[in-house]
């Protein structure tokens, strides 16, 4: 795989919000189910470059919605996961499943 | 029930074309929810953190895509350099007249300035078809015109430097919206 194509840390929680919401997936969404889940406090700011850094990878795909009045009259963008980012999201699950086979938690040991 | 107007205005100003109305849309969404569940101020709050913590990331997303580029050619060509070539204009001609060299500048000359930089401003105004351009665009301009006094030859008059310095965008700002699609 070459380099910049593994996906960071941030940007597979993002994915696997966006699996888990299927069509409701969109920015403020994708903003709660991760702090709800992960507990992070994290801005819309970060959500929207990540899931424009994923789209431009093509990993994820967008779709526009008509504007509606909860949304002060403004449109909202939707995302998808791409044959290649579920490739992307299986391929990053296997990578960890792999690492952490073998391992026992909680860690123990001394802090050096 | 509208979020703060300044957040708002910082939110069009910082985020790009391709995300403001998206980025505008969830965080009005979501300040509505915590509205109803929180009160006024809680949800108020709320979104003025998620605006100024969101800016540097959605900043630097409008300087990716290439538009801030743009936006700093505006600035540079459109506003910095035509009072920068009327200011060398002054000296180049006085220069060659013998005993008017290094003539203070006259006020109809920098009312001459005045009016140039605020037609420059808002040709670019016309030509910016959202709103975070034509607030990006405004921005630019200011810089443009800040940019322009502190290159000239001449010390311009504190009056003179805060018109040009709010005309500029103000001009621009006023073309776009008046020439905004209703």
């Amino acid at each position: 795989m070459p380099k910049g194509e593994a996906l960071g840390e941030f940007e597979y929680l993002v994915m696997l919000a966006v699996v888990r919401l299927g069509a409701s997936a969109y920015g403020m969404r994708v903003r709660q189910e991760i702090g709800e889940r992960t507990g992070r406090d994290v801005t819309i700011g970060a959500v929207y470059a990540t899931l424009e850094r994923l789209t431009e990878k093509g990993l994820l795909t967008a779709s526009m919605s008509d504007p509606t009045p909860e949304r002060g009259g403004r449109a909202k963008r939707s995302f998808a996961l791409t044959g290649a980012g579920m490739e992307a999201a299986n391929r990053a699950r296997q990578e960890l499943v792999n690492m952490l086979d073998g391992l026992r938690f909680p860690l123990a040991g001394r802090i050096q | 029930m509208k979020p703060p107007g300044w957040a708002q205005l910082v939110l069009w100003a910082v985020a790009g074309e391709k995300e403001a109305e998206f980025v505008a849309g969830d965080l009005h969404e979501e300040f509505l929810l915590l509205w109803a569940d929180r009160g006024r101020s809680a949800g108020s709050r709320w979104y003025v953190r998620q605006v100024l913590r969101s800016a540097a990331t959605l900043l630097g997303l409008r300087f990716r895509s290439g538009e801030a580029a743009h936006l700093l050619a505006a600035a540079l060509v459109a506003v910095a350099m035509p009072l920068l070539l009327l200011d060398r204009l002054w000296s180049f001609v006085y220069s060659h007249i013998p005993l008017k060299d290094g003539l203070e500048r006259a006020p109809g000359f920098w009312a001459a300035n005045l009016v140039c930089v605020c037609a420059c401003a808002a040709l670019c105004g016309s030509l910016a078809h959202s709103l975070p351009r034509a607030a990006g665009v405004a921005l630019a301009a200011a810089a443009g015109a800040a940019c322009a006094l502190w290159c000239s030859t001449a010390t311009a008059p504190i009056l003179y430097a805060g018109l040009v310095i709010l005309a500029a965008p103000a001009s621009s700002m006023a073309v776009f919206v008046w020439r905004r699609p209703r």
